[in-house]
């Protein structure tokens, strides 16, 4: 409808969108944090995302984005200075306001406007409206506020605040304006810091002072023009101190260049924050003035005054300071040798203790751009897709059969070398698609706040292992899954308060969240301390679905948690508006196929239940043992591999069903024949003549038996073709140094697969 | 992306059009749509996977991507014989599904207009003719035309599916 946009602009736009979202994302849960502690440097953060979301908004035209952008702004500014108090309800409000944006975003980037969202904006503003309103009070009745909630035209006015406008500069700052202060600002401080690192190398140089002096000075007066106080207040006191070492007075230490810089990073990084489109605040101001403020410190004079030298005398020593000011003293006879000493040595203290004080601010170079570039995700995978086979062209060409009996001494040397090169490279690209679950995990925070308050019930979120880091699509695959589970958990998991405490629980009830590394594969578990899964529920509802036949008696507990997931399966009396279609539970285990997962549903009645989502590393390296059975060989996940023996008979005992049990120090483990499983002759059947491997797998142990273990290895997983789709007992494949394909052995079905065969081969007996 | 990948489509189509690769197999020669076939290799060292029908006879590597393969002679049930020099595998490619299928012999990319296709044989019931899309006629000999989709996923690669979807 609009004007067509050319393909600059449309960047823009999705630049604005992408990076909105992130702070959407990230502050999110800073929002509910407000809930509870209102922390002003959450507070600052909270606003600074509203208005740079305005700023850019506004920019780009998108009115109703702006209008609430700038209703929550007003909001926030009230409650942070302190005007209005924060009640839950604001926290509420701020959360819609991000949800509006979110969808106001998504709408932006497919249509490049906002015109579709007036509805919802206008009710969003107007409740933010109403907040403040109701938070003033009545006494107060500021009609014009309405008025001024239509910014496009109306900047907000510096009256409508005026408890704000010595911390905040309310006069409209142009995006021109600003663009221009952040060009100068930035060329004033690269010309500082070029000065203080020349005079720092040669503390002589007079010149160079002069200059950095200049720089700075102008500098303070481009923020004091545009009001950015705190940029200001920093200059100026380096401003101070190089007046200082100008006029030469001495300072603490000799040569202040590296505090200075520290100083010059943090005035970098608000022209960078100022850039941005975000206001000017320096966390720990107090901190970096305090620092500066002791580089002033001390004057050996002063001490001499306080020791009861004549400050005539000091002055005159001062001039005449060729030598040190102390033996000068002692020569005239105005300062007793001892007076001087006892001054020196307050003198040392005390610069060696600022020092000590000072030593600690590290230099942390702040870049003036931005460290990390959106990449497309296709051209990552090509990238890493053909390092990998980058890897198996080297092995091919060090190992190639042409070379076999040459003395190569150089050409050894070469590969050599480029076979460590192409590990890092490996290394590299497999690190480069994996984010921390982190952000997953916080997103979370804010639907659990969300049902907590609807369900009415008290839950305490615990986050672990956010560091763990797992591919990007995975963590965008177990998302939905995830919500679902935690909805799961909150709705039908925990009790209401009154039920937990007459069950002698706490109030509160626990669902933990966390990631971690096993058996090669990610494990995200979920955990509450509820009632647990009803297990004759879910058997009735089973029956009367005609989703099992019989009575379901000879079901084990694993297989009746199971069904909870089948679409449709729903226990709950009556359906919220939180849970209860059953529709969830299906879109978990859907989800988790596409990415080949596993689910494993533990529950306790009373206790709470615990579910494990096991999703395998696409693209990790795991650490394997190749193993060999006749002809071919496997990769056994080391994590998952205890100890490896060859056995004696004597350790071996074979029960009337004619399952063979191994006997491992006092307990006894059942063995599985890696060769029945995937059909193949050993060397030998006698297990004595191989080898058996301890494997554990979710606390069951059992033997495994193979011919020989060729070694081990660090191996890229890849999973099998779709279109075989899952095999139980292999959890993928990796190619190995000669171009095979090798299979890894998934420890955790190898039970159920051999099992499977036992059963089908009995079968197969009886029929004969 | 989708949409690049349906344009080249479009425009191969035309240059593809009533092309076949045709293959020798157990004395009978057949042929596939050149549309679907990716490039076709010599036999390699196959991989077994447990739990496979017979004819899935395991997977290779091909420059860094795993690829299942199919034994066409098992798949029409015919004796199984020794791979040999001859044996090939060709590479299909169905809705981005990379199969390989193994083959005795490749013959050559044969030109059957649509005119000298006769329809598939409806006499007898047998486990072939599921597979047959219809009878190319190539002065007087014959090409047994394969449906490539079917030849891959009907039968027991669905009845696998299925039962993997059920587990």
């Amino acid at each position: 409808m609009s004007m067509p946009l050319d393909d600059d602009q449309i960047e823009i736009i999705q630049e604005f969108a992408t990076e909105s979202r992130d702070m959407i994302e990230q502050l999110e849960p800073a929002i509910i944090e407000l809930g509870q502690n209102s922390d002003p440097e959450t507070l600052n953060a909270i606003f600074r995302l509203f208005h740079s979301m305005k700023g850019s908004a506004g920019f780009l035209e998108f009115d109703h984005m702006t209008r609430v952008a700038h209703a929550a702004e007003n909001l926030l500014d009230l409650i942070r200075n302190g005007e209005i108090e924060l009640v839950p309800n604001h926290v509420t409000l701020l959360c819609a306001a991000c949800d509006f944006a979110k969808e106001a975003l998504d709408i932006v980037e497919s249509d490049y406007n906002d015109d579709t969202m007036v509805a919802p904006a206008d009710e969003i503003s107007e409740q933010l409206h109403q907040a403040i309103e109701l938070a003033k009070g009545g006494d107060k009745p500021q009609a014009e506020d309405i008025e001024e909630s239509v910014p496009a035209e109306q900047p907000a006015a510096p009256t409508e605040q005026p408890a704000a406008e010595g911390d905040f500069p309310q006069m409209e700052i142009t995006d021109e304006m600003r663009l221009s202060f952040v060009q100068e600002g930035n060329e004033l401080l690269q010309n500082t810091e070029h000065g203080l690192l020349t005079w720092g190398e040669n503390p002589e140089d007079t010149d160079s002072i002069g200059d950095i002096f200049r720089n700075i000075h102008s500098f303070k007066g481009n923020c004091g023009f545009f009001g950015f106080s705190q940029i200001e207040k920093l200059s100026h006191q380096m401003e101070n101190i190089l007046d200082r070492v100008k006029s030469g007075s001495k300072l603490a230490i000799d040569n202040p260049a590296d505090q200075l810089l520290a100083a010059l990073d943090v005035l970098q990084k608000a022209v960078n924050n100022i850039s941005d489109g975000k206001d000017d605040s320096i966390e720990n101001l107090e901190h970096h003035l305090n620092a500066l403020q002791t580089l002033t410190a001390p004057l050996l004079g002063d001490f001499l005054v306080e020791e009861g030298v004549q400050e005539e005398a000091i002055f005159h020593a001062v001039e005449t300071q060729k030598k040190p000011v102390g033996e000068i003293l002692v020569q005239q006879g105005t300062a007793s040798t001892e007076q001087v000493t006892t001054a020196l040595k307050k003198q040392q203290d005390k610069i060696k203790k600022t020092k000590a004080e000072i030593k600690p601010v590290a230099r942390t170079k702040t870049p003036a751009k931005r460290q990390d570039i959106r990449v497309e995700l296709g051209k990552l995978d090509s990238l890493i897709n053909l390092i990998g086979e980058l890897v198996i062209a080297e092995n091919m060409l060090i190992h190639n059969p042409d070379l076999k009996g040459l003395e190569l001494e150089n050409f050894n040397k070469a590969g050599q070398h480029m076979s460590k090169l192409v590990r890092e490279l490996q290394e590299m690209a497999m690190t480069i698609r994996m984010i921390p679950v982190s952000g997953l995990f916080r997103r979370m925070i804010r639907l659990v706040h969300d049902i907590s308050v609807k369900a009415g019930k008290k839950v305490e979120l615990e986050l672990i292992g956010e560091e763990t880091e797992m591919d990007k699509t995975v963590i965008e695959t177990i998302t939905d899954p995830l919500v679902h589970l935690l909805r799961n958990s909150l709705d039908h998991g925990l009790e209401p308060p009154d039920e937990r405490l007459a069950a002698g629980k706490g109030e509160k009830g626990t669902v933990k969240l966390s990631a971690r590394h096993e058996e090669g594969e990610v494990w995200v578990t979920i955990e509450d301390d509820g009632r647990g899964l009803n297990k004759e529920k879910i058997l009735e509802k089973a029956i009367s679905n005609g989703l099992i036949e019989g009575d379901g008696s000879d079901m084990t507990d694993k297989q009746i948690n199971n069904l909870i997931f089948a679409p449709g399966f729903s226990t709950a009396a009556a359906i919220t508006d939180i849970s209860g279609r059953g529709v969830g539970m299906d879109v978990v285990k859907k989800n988790l196929e596409k990415i080949k997962g596993k689910i494993d549903v533990f529950s306790t009645p009373g206790q709470g239940s615990k579910i494990i989502l096991r999703i395998p590393l696409t693209l990790a390296i795991i650490d394997g043992m190749i193993v060999r059975v006749g002809t071919s060989s496997c990769i056994v996940p080391t994590l998952s591999m205890l100890e490896a023996f060859r056995p004696v008979m004597d350790q071996i005992t074979i029960t009337p069903d004619g399952d063979e049990l191994a006997q491992v120090r006092e307990n006894f483990l059942p063995i599985i024949r890696l060769h029945d499983i995937l059909g193949k002759n050993p060397d030998s059947h006698d297990l004595s003549d191989g080898i058996l491997i301890v494997l554990e797998s979710q606390e069951t142990r059992f033997c495994l038996f193979i011919d020989e273990i060729l070694g081990q290895q660090q191996t890229v997983i890849k999973g099998l073709s779709d279109f075989i789709g899952n095999v139980p007992g292999v959890s993928g494949c990796t190619i190995l140094g000669d171009g095979d394909v090798c299979l890894i052995l998934d420890v955790g079905t190898l039970v159920d697969s051999a099992e499977s065969k036992k059963n089908k081969y009995e079968n197969t007996q009886e029929v004969i | 992306m989708a949409e690049e990948t349906t344009t080249t489509h479009f425009d191969a189509e035309d240059t593809q059009k009533d092309k076949y690769l045709t293959f020798h197999l157990a004395g009978e020669d057949y042929g596939i749509e050149i549309q679907y076939v990716i490039e076709i290799i010599g036999i390699q060292n196959i991989t077994d996977v447990p739990d496979m029908p017979t004819f899935i006879r395991g997977v290779i590597n091909l420059r860094g991507k795993v690829i299942p393969i199919m034994d066409v002679r098992a798949r029409f049930g015919i004796e199984a014989r020794d791979y040999d020099d001859r044996t090939c595998i060709i590479v299909v490619n169905i809705n981005s599904t990379e199969v390989g299928l193994v083959v005795d012999e490749v013959s050559e990319v044969a030109d059957i207009p649509e005119s000298n296709v006769e329809p598939a044989p409806r006499t007898h019931k047998n486990s072939e003719e599921s597979y047959i899309q219809g009878m190319g006629k190539i002065n007087t000999d014959v090409k047994i035309l394969l449906d490539v989709h079917k030849l891959l996923f009907s039968g027991e690669m669905q009845d696998l599916v299925k039962n993997l979807e059920e587990q």
